[in-house]
């Protein structure tokens, strides 16, 4: 009896270690790492915002509303796709002119009198039809994709410019497309609630569904996805075909929210949206990442530009510190990565 | 020795009529060469149902490359490949995993930044509606394999990321998988030689499980003793050859060293 009581005593402690067990490799997987750095970025600009209110405005409804209002359509948004491409193990340098050109038809055809609901449908189709067109080049002719997106981006430049011209499009949709995609729900803008809901269902894909089990194994370990019966080809131009639509969404908001697009823009938000990725943890090998990392990683790209701009540093020099916090975010998760394997 | 033999000496296997002549899979004339090395030469073997066979060999006597023939990564020049008695071509992994063989090598199939229970339902996973994952239960069962079927230490959650083990250990999270799925013929490279003692009793016992419920083995091994302990027949390849065939009562682990070392 008594040799049965600790058995199941035994059996009872083991379990427990094994759930705890489970819940610090749970917890080492997610981002917290990066949500650490990121509440103490923003705790110390908060408290230097109460210190010192009129040099630095970091805590004024104007400036947190501009910032829930351009994080998901600057970089947020599009990062999304980016990222979960870069998990599957590829990069998509056109997402900025795709971000442009779909949204440039799109508000074309609305100012030429279409339906601005269908005229945002096929914004999105395009957009998701330059990634699935990544992903074939990609794939079938096997050569990086870094170099067939960065090939596909100087056309659809080309492309923009042939159906557009260099002038900027004015985009003033209808009351309802507006306060969809540019409105706010009390004091929270659209943008970002797009953002949150789009974050949960890309956390849903990646964690929980088949698709972001196949694919992590594609970006993580190639041969062994297909050795264990993963289509692997089929998981890429999938993550491909999911940038291209969040690119063509970001645009399309951005469209909406600003009120019009300047085809020369959106250069930047390639290497953007990875560097956000970087800072949120990806790794540039593929096969490793999060969507809190995604989205904090965003968050702090525009955090740093944010705070640069209200203590009055000189434009021109606002990009290095963002090189230098892409630099050290690479080699903290690389110590931090080293350390546990 | 006697004593050796009759605890290991392989259960009397269920007598199966007209089936039981046909072997699960057939290696018949199969030849292959690298430039002027020629690799295996002539090689006849078969595995039978419900068997372990042990295939033994010194270093470069065939063995690594007669496996990836059988798991379809290496294509012979010539000769023939029978399963179920009906020719078959593998022309990749894909086919062998199609026709249920699974092989497993020291680190076989696995991504590192997974975790354990993802890896284990890689491209099998359990699913609900629209594909979404059941992970409680993907979690429980990737749990229970490893405890029951490697008991391996140093794996105290599914939710380990594949990456922290050591080589051992993710030969144990291979084998789990590969077994979990009950795959008709278990293909094993050189399972044991990351594996503690434990590791490869338990192992061991999995196999012969397995070979009660009908499924074969392949163990590709340097270890004569644990062949000879665990497998029902022996294949010696030397030189690309097949230098000796023997059931476990015809032989002794004596007359497989003179043959593996003379090759």
């Amino acid at each position: 009896m008594s040799l049965q009581q600790t058995t199941t005593d035994e059996a009872v402690v083991a379990a427990q270690r094994a759930k705890a067990a489970g819940r610090r490799y749970r917890r080492q997987q997610s981002a917290i790492d990066v949500l650490i750095l990121f509440l103490i970025v923003i705790a110390i600009s908060v408290i230097y915002g109460f210190i010192s209110p009129d040099t630095f405005a970091f805590n004024s409804f104007a400036n947190i509303q501009n910032a829930l209002y351009t994080i998901p359509i600057e970089v947020g948004i599009p990062a999304l796709g980016v990222g979960v491409l870069m998990i599957a193990g590829e990069f998509d340098l056109s997402v900025g002119i795709n971000f442009i050109f779909s949204s440039i038809v799109m508000a074309q055809l609305a100012t030429n009198g279409m339906n601005v609901w269908l005229a945002a449908l096929i914004g999105l189709l395009i957009g998701t039809g330059i990634g699935l067109l990544n992903g074939l080049i990609t794939l079938r002719l096997r050569i990086p994709s870094f170099i067939a997106t960065l090939g596909t981006s100087f056309f659809w430049y080309a492309a923009t410019f042939f159906v557009h011209g260099a002038s900027s499009q004015p985009f003033s949709p209808d009351p309802a497309f507006a306060a969809l995609t540019a409105g706010s729900v009390g004091v929270i803008p659209a943008t970002f609630l797009w953002w949150v809901v789009l974050a949960l269902a890309f956390w849903g894909l990646l964690e929980r569904n088949r698709i972001g089990n196949h694919i992590f194994a594609v970006g993580g370990n190639k041969q062994a996805a297909t050795a264990t019966g993963v289509r692997v080809d089929r998981t890429k131009l999938l993550a491909f075909a999911l940038t291209g639509t969040m690119a063509a969404l970001g645009g399309i908001l951005a469209a909406s929210y600003i009120g019009n697009i300047a085809p020369s823009t959106g250069q930047a938000l390639p290497l953007e949206a990875i560097a956000a990725c970087v800072i949120g943890g990806l790794a540039l090998t593929g096969g490793r990442g999060t969507i809190l990392g995604i989205v904090l990683g965003s968050a702090l790209i525009f955090w740093i530009r944010d705070v640069l701009l209200l203590i009055g540093a000189p434009g021109f020099y606002i990009n290095a510190p963002i090189g230098i916090l892409i630099i050290g975010a690479a080699a903290i998760y690389e110590i931090l990565r080293a350390r546990r394997a | 020795m006697s004593m050796d033999r009759m605890e290991t000496t392989p259960a009397e296997q269920p007598v199966q009529s007209g089936k039981a002549a046909t072997p699960l899979l057939e290696l018949r004339d199969v030849n292959k060469h690298y430039g002027l090395n020629k690799v295996l030469i002539n090689v006849c073997f078969h595995v039978g149902r419900a068997e372990i066979l042990a295939l033994l060999g010194d270093n470069g006597a065939g063995k690594s490359t007669a496996v990836k023939t059988i798991s379809g990564v290496v294509q012979p020049d010539s000769g023939t490949l029978l399963w179920d008695g009906k020719p078959v071509a593998l022309k990749a992994h894909t086919d062998a995993a199609e026709l249920g063989i699974e092989t497993i090598y020291q680190d076989s199939a696995l991504v590192d930044s997974m975790t354990i229970a993802r890896n284990i339902f890689m491209g099998r996973e359990l699913v609900g509606p629209l594909g979404f994952m059941r992970m409680r239960e993907m979690r429980e069962i990737a749990s229970h394999v490893l405890r029951t079927i490697v008991a391996i230490e140093g794996i105290d959650s599914p939710d380990k990321l594949v990456g922290s083990l050591s080589g051992g250990q993710k030969q144990a999270v291979a084998i789990a998988r590969a077994v979990h799925f009950k795959r008709t013929l278990l293909v094993l490279d050189e399972p044991t030689s990351a594996l503690a003692v434990r590791a490869t009793e338990a192992l061991f016992e999995y196999l012969r499980l397995l070979r009660t419920q009908g499924l074969s083995s392949v163990l590709v091994t340097h270890n004569l003793y644990d062949a000879y302990r665990i497998c029902d027949r022996f294949v010696v390849m030397g030189r690309g050859q097949v230098v000796f065939q023997a059931t476990q009562k015809e032989t002794s682990i004596v007359e497989l060293t003179e043959h593996v070392s003379r090759g």
